[in-house]
């Protein structure tokens, strides 16, 4: 039998499944219209980010509701709990997208230093993190979590090449200098979807067995 | 329907002293509407003035009235015996006939004209689905009600009373002698029972209001304090009593 709070708690999966698609989508697009340089793409990422607000309100409200409503516990409640935590890492990686989405409006016109390969590679690389983590969620599977966090290091590494070059390009030549910070932005911003990926992965574990992993190698 | 029911300024004295003093409070059709409030609050009192279980007690007397589908209640026209078949009432301690399990659904059937084998066979079977109880009793329909469990003893009079199929339920501490699993029972049952009907329960345990309600009204002595949607009142009470009494700061 299947007890109202699972309907609800399903209910409310649903949704923070639905607010991962989005912010896949609009990673995706984001980067797609950097590299393009397609504004009217970009400007739909930015005007999409209002439903993933929209969502994370939902889903706060939905979760409070069944906290004081259902009085869920043991797994209901670390469910409920990775819920609301996880909302606010998808709708932060909402904002990360726009915020990429705007470079590519602020960068408009101007050809890029250098053709992108390393971030789409890493916007593609934050994408499969974040299927992955949804993936160890649904399937209660810690090991898929666990690549998900050793992954991140990664994306860092990534990070840290796209500065390096970035910064040689800036040093070579100054008329390089706004476009290659734009570009150093948008590698932080992917830098940063990688640290909120780790979070939801750690959220999945801490759902499946109870275990707070974060901090694990401070 | 907006309202199912609806108080009016309803006042009930016991002698001169006022139980609930000047009650207004509206309840949607199919929905639970949980009464709480310390002991002496008049929450039962009022609960008991929607099927004039009052009546029976002397020296009493109401003002003010109740309406269900827009009929007064207490109009001197109105028919109690029908009023109590609309609306069915479960109390606190379960009181199953000291029938058989059969025989304590089957007799109200009877008294309400129902007399051919085949439908009561089939309303006793539905009446035991619907509070989930079939699969634990279809095989022994034919003994005592009373060598139940207490949680059992509940659910069986719950089927007894949807099976006369009322449009409002009342509850009076439905779960308080019940061990947790019962009670959950007994609130998941709630739950899907507000698809049919219309439920108004008396509760002592806030967290059980706050499980199965879709609105939370709060009696503090006598009055009617606050009543809103119940995630309202659980989460921001618009009133410092209601949010004093459910933090647990006095009652």
């Amino acid at each position: 039998m299947i007890t109202h709070l699972e309907q609800e708690l399903e209910a409310v999966k649903s949704k923070v499944f639905e607010m991962s698609d989005l912010a896949i989508e609009a990673i995706s697009k984001a980067v797609e219209s950097m590299k393009k340089g397609d504004t009217k793409l970009a400007e739909k990422v930015i005007q999409g980010d209002t439903e993933l607000d929209r969502l994370e309100i939902t889903i706060d409200e939905e979760c409070i509701r069944i906290l004081v409503t259902k009085q869920p516990a043991a797994k209901d409640l670390r469910l409920v709990t990775a819920f609301l935590k996880i909302n606010t890492d998808l709708e932060r990686i909402g904002d990360l997208a726009t915020n990429i989405a705007k470079e590519t409006i602020r960068l408009n016109g101007k050809p890029p230093v250098k053709p992108l390969i390393d971030i789409p590679r890493m916007a593609a690389l934050c994408i499969e993190m974040i299927k992955e983590s949804f993936l160890a969620f649904s399937e209660r599977d810690v090991t898929r979590a666990r690549n998900v966090i050793g992954r991140d290091k990664e994306i860092d590494e990534l990070n840290l090449q796209i500065y390096r070059e970035l910064f040689s390009y800036m040093a070579e030549n100054p008329h390089n200098m706004s476009q290659s910070l734009g570009l150093i932005m948008v590698s932080k911003a992917l830098e940063r979807i990688g640290d909120h990926t780790t979070n939801i992965a750690e959220r999945a574990i801490y759902y499946i067995e109870g275990i707070d992993v974060r901090h694990e190698d401070a | 329907m907006e309202e199912k029911i609806r108080a009016e300024n309803l006042t009930f004295y016991y002698g001169d002293n006022a139980a609930i003093k000047n009650i207004n409070l509206a309840i949607k059709p199919n929905t639970v509407m949980a009464l709480i409030g310390p002991s002496g609050c008049g929450k039962s009192t009022f609960l008991r003035c929607i099927n004039r279980m009052n009546d029976i007690i002397p020296n009493t007397r109401v003002e003010g009235d109740i309406y269900i589908d827009s009929d007064s209640i207490f109009h001197y026209k109105y028919d109690v015996t029908g009023l109590r078949r609309r609306v069915g009432m479960v109390f606190q301690k379960s009181n199953p006939f000291p029938k058989s399990i059969f025989e304590n659904i089957a007799y109200g059937l009877r008294i309400n004209g129902i007399t051919n084998k085949y439908d009561i066979e089939s309303i006793v079977e539905q009446s035991l689905k619907r509070t989930a109880l079939w699969g634990e009793v279809k095989d022994r329909l034919g003994k005592s009600a009373l060598g139940l469990s207490g949680g059992q003893q509940q659910r069986l009079c719950i089927a007894r009373t949807i099976a006369v199929q009322p449009e409002i339920i009342l509850m009076d501490e439905p779960a308080s002698a019940l061990d947790p699993i019962s009670t959950q029972k007994i609130e998941e049952l709630i739950q899907d029972l507000k698809v049919n009907y219309t439920i108004i329960i008396v509760t002592h345990n806030m967290q059980q209001a706050a499980r199965v309600s879709d609105y939370t009204a709060f009696f503090y002595i006598g009055e009617l304090i606050e009543v809103n949607r119940t995630e309202v009142i659980f989460t921001k009470p618009e009133n410092e009593m209601t949010e004093n009494y459910i933090t647990g700061k006095f009652g």
